[in-house]
């Protein structure tokens, strides 16, 4: 640890040595009246913002052609997608569970072994993205560990109509193909989608709708298969905002947004020498409605009322042609309600924020013990948030929010920072705070067994200990492991984050920003096997066990070389290690295997951390604008080797493990503005058509795409 | 020395299948293939013995085998044909996971065994405070115990892959009452686990082969 420290600090020091190097040029600052809600609950702008932040802008989204939250984000630096249960965003290192992902400052639901997949948001005509990292719980409460992610739609503010269609094509076999051949061509995908929005304004009320429809064949990566790999999925979003001015000092908002994805099943099992040819669906269902009044009592005083409600329903329903009359259902439906207060008052230098709500959040699922069991967590918060700004050069901010929890115990979660500005040019940011992720419903209700692999079963903590009991006085059981007297209430797992970083602007054409970070986790919950079934069957359970972390530095530069166009490169460099592998390692507790099979005590350098993480992740954007009529853009994306199983058995990651290789990823698109309303796009996504079918099954070949955008007014 | 010629060839063959890189498995199929033994001084290893392979799956998706073990003998270093199951010719039996030593309800002989924390190469004698325990059927407590994580293996739940834990030594008492240590390497065929990403087919048919080696002291004494 000591090592990687100090590595870090080296590559720090040689980092900013280049970039200070390359700085030559002095000027002023316009992106730093950039406002931002997400880091602090109330409109800050960047040049307060005492928290690593990123934006990303409607118009990045709109020429890089980006259409799901997962096109932008793996385009960001220091973020990473991960793949199972779709597609997962890993922020300073920590997987997807522990990043909460907002719409308007209220958090989307219906996650899959802790995965929310990004996939289901469209972000078709949205104003920005706002990212933060590092632990916000502090204001946002469980899931805000690794940090928070906040789609801000567009806000109904004149009329508007616009409309844009697009569609791709490709064959990840044969490369290039061209728009006839993708229309004959079996193995081709092809991909459409097509964006509706419009606004307008009756007196004081303003609304504005935005649909999308997304569709995607999809992709047999073997020549002549009728099976395709990823499934074909078509995507459907209808959003309506509307804003309402109930007198000069209350405002009335009113966000509801609807989602549905259908993704074609169908896959061919092996079954006694047969094959059984599978076919079926998965539908994710979601529902958000969220109205609020926001009233400015005075120049001062500023409160918030909103309520929030929203539905999940994830299923999966297969056929057997074999058994045309069986069929495995799974569900899952989660529906969460919540009312929440904040009131924001400014007194001097100061700007005290202070909120609380009560959460109601039910589950059901084919995997508890019954889908008609709703499982309901309650939680009731308050939170108290201080901004002090003694003057334009300083921010200190400092806050705390505590969590009472029906099933599990409480949480509480503070929070500091500052940022310190010594001139225009240079800042300095620091942060320490608590994150917290509350167990999820699988892991107090979960009730499976996997017939098809051994019958071992899952059991979620609640139900444990019971079910265990009984089936002991049944007989059935052979034995308790010690874990087994471990099993308790779960806790929430707890982290203790620490942001350093600062920028340092040279002038509008160069500028540089890093943070370093270290997440230090405690009372991770994992599954351990508590008990074995006389028929030799493992029973499993959740138990708050593993210590982790994760540190690492993030570097980013802006450079532009003349006003048209516009270079930024990220890097991120991660090291993440089990607490509890390493000190295994170092009592020599723990072997590996050499090349022939035999075994010898492993060495704490063989050592890889924890699974699923690049050490390197790096991605180079230039946006050129040669005109305001034209743009091209490239981006390049890379993310090192990551290792994905253990396969010596010593259950850690070492470096005879498998691991997927390190690849990058290329983007290019070009748009040209026709006469005052239309633009035509062109872009090519996976330019160089990588393809990994193992470990990236997801990633599409090359996709050649042409758009239309008409915009009236 | 044709044993050792024979153990050539195998890692040649396994060399050249692995030389193939990730590229799936497509051959497979229910049924056994030839084991080798090969000898280096005083470490015999058994490559490739079948172990009550799987021959297809139930209506529940459970593979299943013929439900036979696989006798051996660590003093002759062969395998034992199974009408010789009562008898005190075999050392050691295998079937799936499950590991048989003979003695209690197992066989006849004076058998026993334990798995040991150690490296194969850290255990120079049969440690001094050692019980050896002996299988009994009835109550499903065997000498050779075989839960995941904490015995011999770890069965890696999400990827369907039975991965042998390194640093476990398998510490045996044989049929006629000497020692061995023995080292169980691989439980897939050819001595190399599939893909993670393999398909469940390829997963259940090449397992239940076990890659093992051992060191058997003749003289009786404790030290290998």
């Amino acid at each position: 640890m000591v090592k990687s420290i100090v590595f870090t600090a080296l590559l720090f020091i040689t980092k900013s040595f280049l970039y200070a190097q390359a700085i030559s040029n002095d000027d002023t600052t316009k992106w730093l009246n950039e406002v931002i809600v997400t880091s602090t609950r109330t409109a800050s702008k960047l040049a307060n913002v005492a928290v690593p932040v990123q934006v990303i802008s409607q118009k990045t989204i709109k020429q890089s052609g980006a259409l799901r939250l997962k096109d932008i984000l793996q385009e960001q630096a220091g973020l990473s997608i991960t793949n199972g249960f779709g597609a997962g965003i890993q922020m300073q290192g920590l997987n997807p569970d522990y990043t909460l992902i907002l719409i308007n400052g209220e958090p989307l639901v219906g996650r899959t072994a802790g995965v929310l997949d990004i996939n289901r948001i469209s972000i078709g005509n949205i104003k920005k993205i706002e990212i933060v990292k590092g632990p916000s719980s502090s204001l946002y409460g469980s899931e805000a560990m690794a940090g928070v992610i906040n789609i801000i739609t567009e806000e109904p503010t004149k009329q508007s109509l616009e409309t844009s269609i697009r569609v791709g094509f490709g064959n990840p076999d044969k490369g290039w193909i061209s728009p006839v051949e993708a229309l004959v061509d079996k193995d081709a995908f092809k991909s459409t989608d097509i964006n509706l929005d419009g606004a307008t304004k009756i007196k004081n009320t303003s609304i504005r709708y935005t649909g999308n429809a997304y569709y995607v064949d999809g992709v047999s990566y073997r020549p002549y298969s009728t099976l395709r790999v990823p499934q074909p999925i078509w995507r459907i979003t209808n959003q309506v905002q509307l804003n309402t001015k109930i007198d000069e000092k209350t405002q009335f908002g009113l966000f509801v947004r609807q989602g549905y994805d259908h993704i074609k099943q169908e896959f061919s099992v092996g079954n006694n020498g047969g094959i059984n040819n599978t076919y079926g669906r998965e539908t994710n269902y979601d529902v958000n409605f969220n109205p609020s009044i926001v009233r400015q009592f005075n120049k001062n005083i500023k409160s918030t009322l909103r309520y929030y409600q929203t539905l999940f329903v994830g299923s999966q329903k297969l056929f057997f042609n074999e058994k045309p009359d069986s069929s495995y259902v799974d569900e899952f439906r989660q529906h969460f309600y919540r009312l929440e207060n904040q009131t924001e008052i400014n007194f001097q230098n100061n700007r005290l924020s202070i909120g609380g709500g009560y959460t109601i959040d039910d589950a059901n699922s084919t995997r508890y013990d019954n889908i008609n069991n709703r499982k309901r967590n309650t939680i009731s918060y308050a939170f108290v948030q201080n901004e002090w700004t003694p003057s334009p050069k300083l921010t200190l901010i400092a806050g705390a929010r505590y969590d009472h929890n029906k099933l599990f115990a409480a949480a509480l979660s503070p929070k500091l920072a500052f940022r310190y500005n010594p001139n225009r040019k240079l800042h300095f940011k620091a942060s320490i705070g608590r994150g917290f992720k509350a167990p999820d419903f699988r892991q107090l209700y979960l009730n499976f067994t996997n017939n098809a692999a051994g019958g071992y079963s899952v059991l979620g903590t609640i139900d444990a200990i019971k079910t265990i009991n009984q089936l002991n006085t049944q007989g059935l059981i052979s034995d308790l492991k010690s874990d087994f007297y471990k099993l308790n209430t779960l806790t929430p797992e707890f982290s203790t984050g620490i942001n350093i970083g600062g920028g340092y602007i040279l002038s509008n054409k160069l500028q540089f920003q890093f943070n370093y970070f270290l997440n230090e986790i405690k009372d991770m919950i994992d599954y351990r096997q508590v008990a074995t079934k006389t028929n030799g069957a493992q029973i499993f359970s959740y138990i708050n066990v593993k210590n982790a972390y994760t540190q690492g530095i993030e570097a980013e530069v802006t450079w532009n070389p003349y006003n048209k166009l516009n270079i930024t490169s990220g890097y991120q460099y991660l090291v993440s290690e089990d607490l509890d592998d390493l000190k295994n390692i170092s009592s020599r507790k723990v072997f590996t295997r050499n090349p022939d099979g035999t075994s010898r005590v492993m060495t704490a350098d063989e050592y890889r951390g924890l699974p699923n993480r690049s050490k390197h992740l790096y991605n180079v954007k230039f946006f050129y604008e040669p005109t305001d009529r034209i743009f091209i853009t490239l981006r390049v994306m890379y993310k090192s080797n990551w290792y994905v199983s253990d396969r010596d058995g010593n259950g850690l990651i070492n470096s005879n493990d498998e691991s997927a290789r390190g690849y990058f990823l290329t983007n290019v698109s070009a748009g040209k503005k026709l006469g005052k309303t239309t633009t035509l796009m062109m872009g090519i996504d996976n330019l160089t058509n990588y393809k990994d079918v193992i470990y990236l099954p997801n990633l599409q070949g090359r996709m050649i795409f042409c758009s239309v955008n008409i915009k009236l007014k | 020395m044709k044993k050792m010629i024979f153990g050539f060839i195998a890692i040649v063959a396994i060399a050249f299948s692995a030389c193939k890189g990730k590229e799936p498995v497509i051959d497979n199929g229910p049924g056994p293939r030839d084991y080798s033994v090969s000898v280096s001084g005083k470490i015999v290893t058994v490559k490739n013995l079948d172990a009550d392979t799987i021959l297809g799956f139930t209506a529940l998706g459970q593979p299943f085998g013929a439900g036979k073990y696989t006798f051996f003998s660590l003093v002759n270093n062969s395998r034992v044909t199974s009408t010789d199951s009562a008898t005190s010719n075999w050392d050691i039996a295998f079937r799936g996971s499950r590991i048989l030593v003979n003695n209690g309800t197992s066989g006849p002989g004076n058998g026993g065994g334990f798995v040991f924390a150690e490296g194969f190469d850290g255990v120079n004698s049969v440690p001094a405070d050692s019980t050896f325990l002996i299988d009994n059927n009835t109550n499903n407590t065997f000498a050779i115990s075989n839960p995941s994580g904490i015995s011999w293996y770890i069965y890696d739940g999400p990827n369907n892959l039975l991965n042998t834990t390194p640093g476990r030594t398998l510490i045996i008492k044989t049929a006629n009452g000497k020692y061995a240590k023995l080292e169980i390497l691989n439980y897939y065929r050819g001595g190399s686990t599939p893909s993670s990403t393999a398909s469940n087919d390829v997963k259940a048919y090449d397992s239940r082969y076990y890659t093992f080696r051992y060191t058997y002291q003749p003289d009786g004494t404790t030290n290998f």
